[in-house]
């Protein structure tokens, strides 16, 4: 059996991938990437925890549920604005979006 | 699952799962980083099964193989180098982005060895998540509704008003009042 701490250094490597991501990419689009990355990481916390703590539960899945559903709208809201961005700025890099206005 | 087949399907799992988290960052092409996410998310799923999940694992499986697809086509459409083939680099601060990174993981993984988690399983009859589930599903309904509801209006308001042109859309030709302080029926 994996044990916990395992699994949960796993996903700490996963989340620091996520965040060198985030932090060093310029692209939008990429940073949202990261972003999904450290929202898997969680999702694999989530379910470190309930396999061992809860293993014959099923109902604890619904946090996991509500983190994917959040992955989805993570995207959703995010391209959304690059697209909005996109269509004033002609651009999605990040480095480019020094202004509020305009 | 046995022991046996379990570390058979984990190990390899997470590795492949971190080598395409990592190669998502290093290849130059847009296209291929939309499909290592996808690879990288969907090996989670894998990891999910092997630990015992198998609704999750199989959840996972089907939503990252969608949302990842429509996130390969929005790279495509907005890239000026979506093949790679120009070598663009879309990175910037890569030492002290990496510092930052190797830092929160050396720490996060610090608290998943050095914590004394409980050895003891909780058992079958003791309360769990479950009375969550009937709290959110209860008396408590109305809140989450709400809060559901809120957020909702939250998402839809912001993506309207990053909108270009703001809320009312670009004025017409001609037109010397600003579009995003006047209302359409002012605006005639």
């Amino acid at each position: 059996m994996i044990s916990l701490p395992v699994v949960l250094a796993v996903a700490a490597l996963l989340f620091g991938v996520g965040v060198y991501g985030v932090l060093g990419q310029t692209n939008t689009i990429m940073i949202i990437m990261g972003v999904e990355l450290m929202l898997g990481a969680a999702m694999l916390n989530v379910v470190g925890f309930l396999r061992y703590s809860h293993p014959h539960a099923t109902s604890g899945d619904f946090f996991v549920l509500v983190l994917m559903t959040l992955m989805a709208l993570e995207g959703a809201v995010g391209f959304a604005l690059v697209v909005s961005v996109f269509r004033s700025r002609r651009t999605s890099e990040a480095d480019d979006l020094t202004e509020l206005s305009g | 699952m046995s022991d046996l087949a379990t570390a058979i399907v984990f190990w390899p799992a997470v590795g492949l799962m971190l080598a395409a988290a990592v190669f998502v960052f290093i290849t130059s092409s847009m296209a291929r980083a939309g499909l290592l996410l996808l690879a990288s998310l969907a090996i989670e799923g894998l990891v999910f099964l092997a630990l015992g999940s198998r609704f999750l694992g199989f959840l996972q499986l089907l939503m990252m193989s969608g949302e990842m697809v429509i996130m390969v086509f929005f790279m495509v459409m907005f890239m000026p180098d979506p093949g790679g083939l120009m070598g663009m680099d879309m990175t910037h601060d890569k030492r002290r982005s990496a510092t930052v990174a190797v830092a929160v993981t050396a720490a996060l993984g610090l608290v998943a060895v050095l914590t004394d988690w409980p050895a003891r399983v909780v058992g079958r009859g003791a309360p769990d998540v479950r009375a969550i589930g009937f709290e959110v599903m209860g008396r408590s309904m109305i809140s989450f509704l709400f809060a559901g509801m809120t957020i909702l209006l939250a998402m839809v308001g912001g993506v309207l008003l990053a909108k270009h042109g703001g809320r009312f859309g670009l004025p017409a030709a001609g037109d010397e009042q600003s579009g995003e302080h006047s209302p359409p029926e002012e605006r005639s």
